[in-house]
């Protein structure tokens, strides 16, 4: 123990050594499809999110406050009663304007995909990702909710992505923007198969596509319902961009995600009932033959 | 500067975490809720990079390991792959530090970014190694460079705060701001 002080360089060579081996066995460990959370990260993360939503919250009020003071200002010609009555009714109408919008906005996600016996959870997103590498967000709603890994979460506009990462009260998403989720995806006019990556900038990419399939930009992308985690027939954007190569035997496909993530604030969670699976795909199967039988 | 006791490195950590939790909640929470989704400066870079400069503990490579697990309850980028990274740019570091200069904040932000790039360049290759992808390997670097610039020019800033937080004395710091 003589030599090894403190200040031994031996001492940090060691440290050095043990924490770059850690690392690499945690850069194998790590898995970027599904992740399982430990007891002191789940505590770590159900302590930090509420001030991550108290954040959000704090920002909408701010924003209320200062459109309210805007509405104050106008008034302020008016006696200082009739001003404060004013005031007083306008904050009402305000937060009932605003309770009626999310209520507006609540029913449709609610109402949206109601053909699809799962359970539906409603939540309200809490923070992005910390690294531009990832495109994940967390939500307000976790497994105390009844949510599960790998749940799929949607909104009225379609594909959000699926639950990654579970504590009691919070998960993280794993949006379709991620380039570590795939979605098993088809063209619904040509019903071309192929798989949706996340890329960047808000932008998806259909990978796989033989080069001879016809497809066009502006075509509707929509999930395959194969994987095991997303049903069928969920939008997940539109082709906005196709580069065909000389050489290769696929196609080079822009998908634009039908979910404007920028002004994403709620989504679903689609929880899958017992024997729920079976029941999505016989009603999948039977629109499609019925539209098959339509087109014929 | 090898003077640091236990105490002192724990409660210097303990800061900084606790400076980290903010602006994660800042970047995660704040910037997304303003209507900025693009734009995400990873402070958690700048925190192991200030240490790998000023601080010469047998114990660095643990802040470094301490420092990128906080991050992970952020990001599910998770602490491995960049304690390593901030592992070997610490090795670097001690290899170049007569090279290094934080007399003027240039001086210090062009030492910043210049590590930020050798930072990205590590996690870029150990992230598509890991997806097996390489494909993605120029985008995963150039994504992060408008904020690795950002926060090179906060680094004279910055560093004054840790250098108060870590008690590092105005010889040592050597930031001029």
């Amino acid at each position: 123990m003589k030599n090894f002080t403190v200040n031994s360089s031996k001492w940090k060579l060691v440290n050095n050594l043990l924490v770059i081996f850690l690392a690499l066995w945690g850069i194998a460990k790590q898995n970027y499809s599904l992740k399982e959370v430990s007891a002191f990260e789940s505590f770590l993360i159900e302590a930090f999110a509420p001030i991550q939503r108290g954040t959000l919250s704090m920002q909408e009020k701010a924003a209320g406050m200062l459109e309210h003071y805007v509405m104050v200002v106008n008034t302020s010609k008016d006696n200082e009663q009739l001003r404060h009555k004013v005031d007083e009714l306008e904050n009402k109408i305000f937060e009932f304007q605003e309770v009626k919008k999310e209520n507006e906005r609540l029913k449709q996600l609610l109402q949206f995909g109601k053909e699809i016996p799962r359970e539906k959870v409603l939540a309200q997103i809490v923070s992005w990702d910390a690294s531009n590498e990832f495109k994940v967000l967390r939500i307000n709603k976790g497994s105390s909710d009844g949510l599960k890994k790998m749940s799929p979460v949607i909104t009225m506009n379609g594909l959000v992505g699926y639950v990654y990462r579970l504590t009691p009260h919070y998960s993280d998403i794993l949006t379709i923007l991620d380039q570590n989720n795939r979605v098993d995806s088809i063209v619904a006019r040509t019903r071309s198969h192929g798989i949706v990556e996340g890329v960047s900038e808000f932008k998806c990419r259909l990978k796989y596509v033989n080069r001879t399939e016809a497809v066009k930009v502006d075509d509707e992308v929509i999930t395959a319902g194969l994987g095991g985690i997303y049903p069928k027939g969920i939008k997940v954007g539109k082709i906005t961009k196709i580069d065909k190569e000389n050489f290769g035997i696929t196609q080079s496909i822009v998908v634009t995600p039908s979910v404007n993530f920028h002004k994403l604030e709620e989504v679903v969670v689609l929880i899958e009932k017992d024997g729920a699976k079976n029941s999505i795909d016989n009603l999948i199967e039977k629109r499609d033959l019925a539209k098959e039988e339509k087109n014929e | 500067m090898n003077r640091r006791g236990l105490v002192d490195i724990l409660s210097g950590l303990v800061k900084t975490c606790l400076l980290l939790v903010i602006l994660e909640i800042f970047t995660t929470a704040f910037l997304p809720a303003i209507g900025i989704l693009s734009f995400r400066p990873e402070f958690n870079v700048l925190i192991v990079l200030f240490l790998a400069f000023k601080l010469e503990t047998p114990f660095l490579a643990w802040l470094i390991l301490a420092v990128q697990y906080a991050h992970s309850i952020f990001s599910i980028e998770g602490w491995a792959i960049g304690a390593f990274a901030g592992v070997l740019i610490s090795l670097s570091v001690r290899y170049l530090k007569d090279m290094l200069d934080f007399s003027t904040a240039i001086s210090t932000i062009v030492v910043v970014q210049v590590f930020q790039i050798a930072w990205f360049v590590i996690t870029s290759f150990l992230l598509s190694l890991k997806l097996g992808d390489f494909g993605n390997f120029v985008h995963l670097f150039w994504q992060d460079i408008p904020e690795s610039l950002a926060l090179s020019l906060l680094a004279p800033f910055f560093f004054v705060l840790l250098d108060r937080v870590w008690k590092v004395n105005a010889k040592e710091a050597g930031v001029a701001i």
